[in-house]
């Protein structure tokens, strides 16, 4: 008779103090490995034919304990676990996992070879189990384990690059947090720039950003819109890609090198605000470009041909449809552009940032202190020189500029995140 | 007005417009050439001349400012270029993959998000501030752990730099990985393997070209990188003999050197030498970056 019910068998020895003729209960447990073995196939042969092969999820179980009758705290998991697979081809086992023993005279056989002198210990389990065919393996196992640790090791480095990081700014806060206040930002350097504030450099830096901005942006969005808009598929195009990509990977020390042969020069701008803010636009043409580029290209084809269909020209399609849907993107880029050229140090060294400038304190003056001819002081050229160049300068006062400096940067990629996180939310295709 | 002068006006005004978007967007072309242009334009009076480019590239004496003979060789500066670069990508390049790998296959959707705007902010970082890290936090951290007597030296710069590249390393890998056709990994999938067998069988392979140029792209930046490396690596010009020792790399001695050099000496000119080869290393890197890349999607399309 077939059984209709998985079943647990549990059967006790107890090699300490019970008698050669226990039977496998509790009260009575076997002496020895050897007759738990014999009397187990037994058993199973005698009275449920179907036990002897382990069907189903049966299991056989052999407890120690301590004593007849006295069990002592078992194991959550068996210590030893063996398996059986009676539905297989299987050669002689070894009972692992991925070698299980046929039957359930071949699993007690081995269970004896393997636990020939060595004693069992009270508590210990010995667990005979059918191996499922559709549980895992020991190699799925094994990859699944790989697969946890490739996870924990990964997340590990991605945090690793990134919480020591936020501790350093974090740090680099609070030092700077007994100078920041409104008066740092609004006070001119003083006593050869060992106190005072930032004021100069900070307008020097909001000077060659907006310059920079005003040359770039034009030129930036046009040609963003030429390369999605009006550039085929060609060499030409190619070339000009190309070029975007050389632009953007030019080191920055040779934008200013340029800046130097270029504007400073041959143009006869000499050392100025508007020098070194032109050599800034070309270095941040790049970020304009391809944002722009992307921003373009996000919009669908359909809109176009629609309109083309309605009988616009090309340059109408792109006034009235292509660029009022693709301005967040476009402004995405501007900003950024505005965080680079706010950052920069090397391309505005030899153009016109200057180490100090004396700047009127009040009034308008102090608001426009330089012409376009004038040099300028700059926020990170500033930091530059009172960290490595300046000596006598406070700690407070050089981790107040990077941290304004920082901070002026963040702000303005928070606002481009702002931009493109709301619009995304509005996107109506 | 009458409506055919009107259509006239509009015709001209439109042509006008777009040879305007024509002449910008041809104008990326013109300024890598004006760059090229104007950077030679200084360097070659001294570059066939004066420069003994023996000496030049095989020579560690770097005494521009000699009265007796000024040398002008600079071994010891590419030496220290070179060992910063290769320490950096050491650290970069495997934890920007790491990383990559973990925000695109491993990672939800939540916390992607999240990760990307945090490395976006770090990428966004001023490179003088990062010098300033360097400079002020790094250099004592290093002092205390190796016990060497400065810490302002080639493992502070390549610290700094692997931190820099890292972004631009992991968004480029990113992409590359998300390149990777979604059949590849449901194929993957259907063959019962765990998502590190996609990643390490299938993905890695698959996007090896676009990892490529991820790492490119990152020596690229390191090499180019001038502020840090300026304020994070000392000033000793000299072939390095341990991580430990400062050297001066070729960005930092066109930064450290120009405001000093005579306009129109040989120093300055030789510093523009040296700028033009920092140009044509990143062109090449570039170049390669992209060729690398257009050739997966050669293949793709194929």
């Amino acid at each position: 008779m077939p059984e209709l019910f998985d079943r647990a068998f549990q059967y006790f020895i107890a090699p300490a103090g019970s008698d050669e003729r226990g039977d496998g209960t509790a009260a009575r447990p076997f002496q020895s490995l050897e007759r738990a073995a014999a009397l187990i196939v037994d058993n199973h042969r005698k009275e449920l034919p179907a036990v002897k092969v382990l069907s189903g999820g049966d299991e056989v179980e052999l407890v120690c304990l301590e004593r007849p009758g006295f069990g002592s705290p078992l194991r959550k998991q068996p210590r030893f676990r063996y398996f059986v697979a009676p539905d297989e081809v299987a050669l002689a086992g070894d009972g692992t996992e991925a070698a299980p023993w046929p039957d359930l005279e071949s699993a007690m056989a081995g269970v004896l070879q393997i636990h020939a002198g060595r004693q069992l210990r009270a508590g210990d389990r010995i667990q005979l189990t059918r191996r499922e065919v559709f549980t895992a393996g020991i190699i799925e196992r094994r990859k699944v384990a790989v697969d946890r640790l490739a996870k924990v090791v990964l997340a590990a480095v991605t945090a690793g690059l990134v919480l020591p990081l936020l501790a350093i700014l974090s740090y680099l806060f609070t030092k700077a947090w007994p100078v920041l206040s409104w008066r740092f930002l609004i006070e001119n350097p003083q006593n050869y720039m060992t106190a005072g504030g930032i004021w100069a450099p900070l307008v020097g830096t909001l000077y060659l950003v907006a310059i920079s901005l005003a040359i770039a942006a034009p030129i930036g969005v046009l040609a963003g819109v030429y390369l999605n808009e009006y550039a085929g598929d060609n060499w030409l195009t190619r070339l000009v890609n190309l070029a975007v990509v050389n632009l953007a990977g030019v080191p920055s020390i040779v934008h200013a090198l340029f800046g130097v042969g270029a504007f400073v020069l041959f143009a006869g701008f000499g050392r100025s605000v508007m020098a070194a803010s032109a050599t800034l636009a070309i270095m941040t043409l790049p970020v304009i470009i391809t944002s722009t580029r992307e921003a373009l290209a996000a919009v669908p084809q359909s809109f176009r041909e629609a309109c083309w269909n309605m009988g616009a020209s090309r340059w109408q399609t792109i006034r009235t449809i292509v660029l009022p849907n693709s301005i967040g993107g476009i402004l995405t880029g501007v900003i950024l552009q505005v965080s680079r050229a706010a950052g920069e140090t090397a391309p505005i060294l030899f153009t016109g940032a200057v180490f100090y400038v004396a700047v009127p304190d009040r009034g308008l003056a102090s608001i426009f202190p330089y012409s376009l001819n004038d040099r300028c002081m700059a926020l990170s050229y500033h930091l530059f020189t009172i960290s490595t160049q300046v000596t006598g300068v406070s700690e407070a006062l050089q981790y107040g500029t990077a941290v304004v400096l920082f901070g002026l940067v963040l702000m303005v990629n928070l606002v481009s995140i702002t931009v493109r996180v709301y619009l995304r939310s509005r996107k109506r295709w | 007005m009458s409506h055919s002068m009107k259509r006239t006006l509009s015709v001209i005004s439109e042509s006008l417009v777009e040879w305007a978007i024509r002449i910008c967007g041809w104008s990326a072309i013109l300024f890598v050439f004006a760059i090229f242009f104007f950077v030679f334009r200084e360097a070659v009076p001294v570059l066939f001349t004066q420069l003994d480019l023996r000496e030049f590239f095989t020579s560690v004496n770097w005494r521009p400012d000699s009265r007796i003979r000024p040398q002008f060789g600079i071994l010891a500066l590419l030496a220290g270029t070179a060992s910063v670069t290769i320490l950096a990508m050491v650290i970069s390049v495997p934890a920007g993959f790491a990383a990559a790998i973990y925000l695109s296959e491993f990672c939800g959707r939540k916390p992607r998000e999240t990760l990307k705007i945090v490395i976006e902010f770090l990428a966004a970082i001023p490179s003088v501030v990062w010098g300033f890290i360097g400079y002020m936090v790094l250099n004592p951290i290093i002092i205390w752990a190796t016990g060497a007597p400065i810490g302002i030296n080639i493992l502070n710069g390549a610290i700094i730099l692997a931190l820099m590249s890292v972004p631009i390393i992991m968004s480029v890998g990113e992409d590359a990985l998300k390149a990777v056709p979604d059949g590849y990994r449901e194929a993957a999938v259907a063959l019962g393997a765990s998502r590190w067998q996609i990643v390490y069988k299938v993905l890695l392979p698959a996007a090896k070209n676009g990892l490529l140029a991820a790492a490119l792209l990152g020596v690229g930046r390191a090499v180019g990188e001038t502020m840090a490396v300026l304020m994070a690596t000392g000033h000793s010009v000299q072939i390095p003999h341990s991580f430990l020792d400062p050297v001066r790399t070729l960005t930092a001695t066109i930064a450290a050197e120009l405001g000093e050099a005579v306009e129109g000496g040989t120093h300055y000119r030789v510093l523009f030498v040296i700028g033009s080869l920092l140009m044509i290393i990143s062109l090449v890197v570039n170049l390669t970056a992209d060729l690398v890349v257009k050739g997966i999607r050669g293949k793709q399309n194929a």
